[in-house]
């Protein structure tokens, strides 16, 4: 019996199923009678005293140095204080709300406060207030944790959630593999389970077995985090299958960190620069694990994607210092606000579109809204007095909006003097993500000192296909003899003006594809982090003059199906 | 009344682990301690209501209290506010 998921952090584990109990944190609406308010208040303080016993009792298998000790007993904290306990017994006792309502309301509130704060940092605890909230109602309603620490040997853990705070409690030396029932790539779980090497599925429908067959405690499980598949008493084949995939997968991974600290190059030393896409500051705290010579995309899109208003000009700014301290000289390429009504964003309410893909955004919203670029374009200009910036502009199609750009640059930079603050110089790119792009790069040429190739949208645009529309992955490949030309039209182009040119986008991801790239000539390629150690191990091992050769063939072939052939069969 | 004013230095602000630390510190006092920030008020012992002050980076903070130990507390509590990060 399998169930799939997505694979966040890769792969093979076995143990011993552990079910987390899902929080119960249903509300109880009753309107108290008056003679029921005493028991009711009493109810919250046993709850409280529950709670803040289990946390000391996680606390004490943890280093007190440890962020998460830290974080753990700020909880416990919270949950003695004196002016938030006043106030949920006071909400009992005047609303004549129950305790889980109470808290619910409590919590909610103050969480909505941290969240209108003007700091990105102090406002993302709002998320950690509505979560502790939300534990202490699962613990009102007789619904305390699991203790972990009684786990027999090797566990396979599965949970409808798993917040950061719950992860720090997790006993990691007897957990194999995690499975999440919610989540996505980027999610904070996932971040964690990769830095720890543990592997793990999400967005796994675990419970959805069929018949009277339930997934209970201390059932066999096998976990294959490479294929996205789990195993419930899986048969001997299948044991025995996962065991030698997990082997090579444990081999070819040690095999791997010996090119973490390596320069990209070629055979015969040619250099190429692997860079990483990444969407938040804590992705950079673990690029220099993955192998990266930096960022060639840093979305700033994430800063307002739980953000209840725009960042101000000096979160931003802080957020890009602290980015440049991270990186410690590596290179660091931003693409400011890439919004549009694809992208849900309470902060700005945008309106619908029909056709969102073909819509207003990217450089022509930001353009339409220069209030909003000129915050980010003064934060990255007064960052650059700390380091190196690349700064690049999407949906650029037209001379025309790179000359508003500067124009828009040009009086940020006044107005930082006149504010007398100062500001450093940056490096300016474009996207190209749109044929109309590749077509008028002559005209733009001039004022750029780097280029970026956005395949994923560039693709989108070629086939006019919508990338998010199911119906159309055939319409979508991701790699044709099209975007083959456009790159190397754009190469070509670009070369003799000697700036960098990038490539940012999923196709680059493949040892076979990247190795083509290299060949048509690009100088860095920028993909997901942990894709970057098995590019570096497979792009060494032929020379550029290979990659040119196989390019040239590449180039050469005008069927779909060949060039993939061709393409997957190279090597 | 002993009476006090500090910058906050802290790059991201007096944060959740910062802002625990120094409850933990200001509850080993008797008086009560309070601080004062963008017009709003909160007792350092309570973590609940340091956290809606905002005490982010750059923002001056009043800290006075009353009573016994006066003085140690709202000096202790000064030093944390700009030396914890």
């Amino acid at each position: 019996m399998s169930i799939s998921g997505i694979v966040v952090s890769s792969g093979i584990a076995f143990g011993q199923s552990r079910i987390l109990k899902q929080h119960n944190s249903e509300l109880d609406y009753r309107v108290l009678a008056l003679e029921q308010v005493p028991a009711e208040q009493a109810k919250l303080t046993t709850a409280i005293a529950q709670f803040v016993t289990s946390l000391a009792i996680s606390l004490q298998s943890l280093s007190q140095d440890s962020e998460n000790y830290q974080l753990i007993e700020a909880d416990i904290l919270l949950l003695e204080d004196d002016e938030l306990i006043a106030q949920l017994q006071t909400s009992i006792a005047d609303q004549q709300f129950t305790a889980s309502v109470a808290v619910e309301r409590i919590f909610t509130q103050h969480a909505n406060q941290l969240r209108a704060m003007e700091d990105i940092y102090l406002a993302d605890r709002a998320q950690d207030i509505a979560c502790l909230g939300s534990r202490l109602i699962s613990v009102i309603n007789g619904n305390i944790k699991h203790d972990l620490q009684n786990l027999h040997g090797p566990t396979i853990l599965f949970a409808y959630d798993l917040t950061p705070a719950e992860f720090a409690t997790l006993p990691l030396d007897k957990i194999n593999g995690i499975v999440l029932k919610t989540g996505g790539l980027t999610s904070h779980t996932a971040i964690l389970a990769r830095s720890a090497g543990i592997p793990a599925l999400l967005s796994c429908d675990f419970d959805l077995i069929k018949g009277n067959e339930t997934l209970k405690d201390d059932q066999a499980v096998a976990l294959d985090a490479l294929s996205g598949n789990l195993h419930i008493n899986p048969d001997s084949d299948v044991l025995l299958q996962l065991t030698q995939l997990g082997k090579h997968d444990t081999l070819r991974k040690t095999q791997l960190l010996k090119y973490k600290d390596q320069p990209m190059v070629t055979k015969d030393s040619h250099r190429v620069a692997l860079l990483a896409n990444v969407g938040c500051l804590s992705e950079i705290g673990h690029l220099s694990d993955a192998g990266a010579d930096g960022i060639g995309l840093f979305r700033t899109e994430f800063m307002l994607m739980n953000a209840s208003e725009m960042p101000t000009e000096e979160v931003q700014y802080r957020l890009y210092c602290d980015a440049l301290q991270l990186l410690d000289g590596k290179i660091f390429t931003i693409r400011t606000l890439d919004i549009g009504a694809d992208k849900e964003l309470p902060c700005l309410s945008l309106p619908a579109e029909d056709n969102p893909a073909l819509g207003f955004r990217g450089a022509r919203y930001s353009l339409a809204h220069p209030e909003l670029l000129k915050i980010q374009l003064k934060a990255v200009l007064r960052a650059a007095n700390h380091g190196q910036i690349r700064l690049m502009f999407p949906m650029i199609n037209q001379v025309e909006e790179l000359d508003k750009i500067f124009d828009i640059i040009e009086e940020c930079k006044t107005e930082l003097v006149d504010e007398e603050r100062g500001y450093g110089d940056l490096s300016y790119g474009i996207v190209i993500e749109t044929p109309a792009a590749v077509l008028n790069l002559p005209s733009m040429l001039p004022r750029l000192d780097f280029i970026s190739i956005g395949t994923n949208d560039l693709t989108q645009y070629t086939m006019a296909a919508d990338r998010t529309n199911p119906a159309l992955t055939k319409a979508y490949p991701s790699l044709s003899p099209a975007i083959l030309t456009l790159i190397k039209m754009t190469i070509n182009t670009a070369k003799p003006a000697r700036i960098p040119i990038s490539l940012c986008g999923e196709l680059a991801s493949s040892p076979n594809m990247a190795a083509i790239l290299v060949g048509m000539g690009l100088d860095e390629l920028s993909v997901s982090p942990s894709s970057l150690l098995e590019l570096k191990s497979s792009l060494c091992n032929h020379t550029l003059a290979t990659y040119q050769k196989w390019s040239q063939q590449a180039l050469s072939i005008q069927r779909l199906d060949e060039l993939n052939d061709y393409v997957s069969h190279c090597y | 009344m002993y009476e006090k004013s500090v910058t906050i230095t802290a790059t991201h602000g007096i944060h959740t682990r910062p802002a625990a630390l120094l409850v933990k510190e200001a509850k080993t006092y008797t008086c009560d301690v309070l601080v004062e920030c963008n017009g709003k008020q909160a007792s350092a012992k309570s973590l609940f209501k340091l956290q809606t002050l905002g005490l982010y980076n750059g923002v001056t903070v009043r800290v006075f209290a009353e009573g016994a130990e006066a003085e140690q507390a709202v000096e202790r509590v000064s030093e944390l506010l700009v030396t914890l990060s």
